[in-house]
């Protein structure tokens, strides 16, 4: 049995196969046809459908649903490390490799986490010292994952800039950018809304556009769309929160890049810039 | 299937390995300023990764979602600015989240307050900063939170129904 996350709680979710205590837990936490909420305190339990046949992001519908719940802890066979990872970080402790029924599972977990309580008073400081270094590994592990995924599209990002400065003629820029606030910030606006990913690639973008004599107004129009309009996430958006809620909120938010740009000129006027 | 990353990374070098064959001194030129470039960014990018570890460690937000749906509509919405600025990790691992506060009656005002907020990342200051300059950084970003709280107000003038704003204040 592993456990990530912090140990011990009130509100314990299980992966099942079926919707009582009796069932057999479910293998992988994606995949069981139920998920069982049981109340320790109480014995109070909820069993709810796993959301796994919905389709396109049921795995991270089942960690919503979890943290939904205010669940301390889920008990499981398996758990992606995506899962995991996320569940983690909201306060939810995962403990796989977990098996039998729902039943025997609990008991499982409540004389494990009794043990863990009356080592505490004793070994409290050691405890702490070993939680505060799971702790720092966990984030270290975290902030790593983050850098690896963010590291290959910058560097590429980083090669097209030179591109860039390279090939793109002031010629061909002032076919879009020339000069006029107005259409400039349209202009970069939208350009930025059509991208999507990590804002450090806009940044970069943005710093040689700057270099390579586009405005200051169409480069920070550009950066604030890249991450607050987005053409690219608009089915998501709209499957999540509504077609309507992810027009006005887009819209508004084209308009407030625009609007933050003729701001940001003025702005630097005041200190020379 | 590829992912699109690769994709995107693939085809970078082909258009280098092309250009190279049509333009090589050119080519050359972005080579040497792309090199460049890495190494402007290598020293804020290694702050990047500090400050990341820090609010991994430190700033782990397990009820984050909670908050959003207390208070009055003022503190809601500075929560909710507060929470989009914290939040890490990409955009559609939020949407369902996000869903969930919806149906469990989150206004749609701070829920668009929280979208817009995810522009400011605080372990990115460093590479903005070293690209911009604090002046910049510093106005972009007061900018980029009052403006969230301005599109959280037209959304919310839009969607959200004043009974249900009054029901909040009122709990």
């Amino acid at each position: 049995m592993s456990k990530s996350g912090r140990a011990g709680g009130l509100k314990i979710a299980v992966s099942a196969e079926g919707p009582e205590l009796d069932a057999k837990a479910g293998e992988r936490l994606g995949l069981a046809k139920y998920l069982l909420v049981v109340d320790l305190e109480s014995k109070d339990f909820e069993a709810l459908r796993n959301p796994r046949d919905s389709g396109k992001g049921a795995g991270l519908q089942v960690v919503a649903l979890l943290i939904a719940k205010k669940c301390n802890a889920v008990l499981t066979g398996w758990c992606s490390p995506t899962a995991e990872r996320y569940l983690s970080s909201h306060g939810v402790t995962v403990v796989t490799g977990m098996s039998g029924t729902v039943k025997e599972i609990l008991a499982k977990f409540e004389r494990e986490n009794l043990k863990a309580k009356e080592r505490m008073p004793d070994d409290l400081e050691s405890l702490a010292w070993k939680m505060d270094r799971r702790a720092a590994m966990r984030a270290l592990q975290s902030a790593s994952h983050q850098i690896k995924n963010l590291l290959p599209v910058m560097i590429s990002v980083i090669f097209l800039a030179g591109l860039f400065k390279a090939f793109l003629s002031e010629k061909f820029l002032t076919f879009f950018f020339f000069g006029s606030m107005w259409r400039d910030s349209i202009w970069g606006a939208f350009i930025g809304s059509v991208f999507a990913g990590n804002p450090i690639n806009s940044y970069i973008i943005g710093r040689q556009l700057l270099e390579l004599g586009v405005s200051l107004v169409a480069v920070t129009a550009f950066i604030c769309s890249w991450v607050t309009v987005g053409l690219v996430q608009f089915p998501a958006e709209s499957a999540a929160l509504g077609w309507k809620f992810a027009v006005v909120r887009n819209l508004s938010c084209f308009g407030l890049s625009m609007a933050i740009s003729f701001v940001m000129m003025f702005i630097l006027g005041l200190f020379g810039m | 299937m590829p992912s699109i990353q690769l994709v995107f990374s693939l085809s970078v070098l082909g258009l280098y390995l092309a250009l190279w064959h049509v333009a090589p001194e050119k080519t050359i030129v972005a080579l040497r300023s792309s090199i460049g470039i890495l190494f402007h960014v290598l020293l804020p990018l290694g702050m990047v990764f500090l400050i990341m570890i820090g609010l991994n460690v430190f700033l782990k937000p397990p009820h984050l979602a909670k908050i959003l749906g207390k208070g009055t509509a003022i503190t809601r919405n500075l929560f909710s600015a507060a929470a989009g600025i914290i939040s890490a990790g990409p955009i559609y691992a939020w949407y369902p989240i996000l869903k969930d506060l919806r149906e469990k009656g989150a206004e749609h005002s701070v829920v668009a307050v929280f979208l817009v907020n995810r522009a400011v990342k605080p372990f990115l200051l460093p590479m903005m900063i070293s690209l911009f300059g604090w002046t910049y950084v510093l106005a972009l970003t007061f900018l980029t939170i009052a403006g969230s709280l301005f599109v959280g107000f037209v959304v919310g003038a839009f969607l959200d129904s004043p009974n249900r704003s009054r029901q909040y204040d009122e709990n």
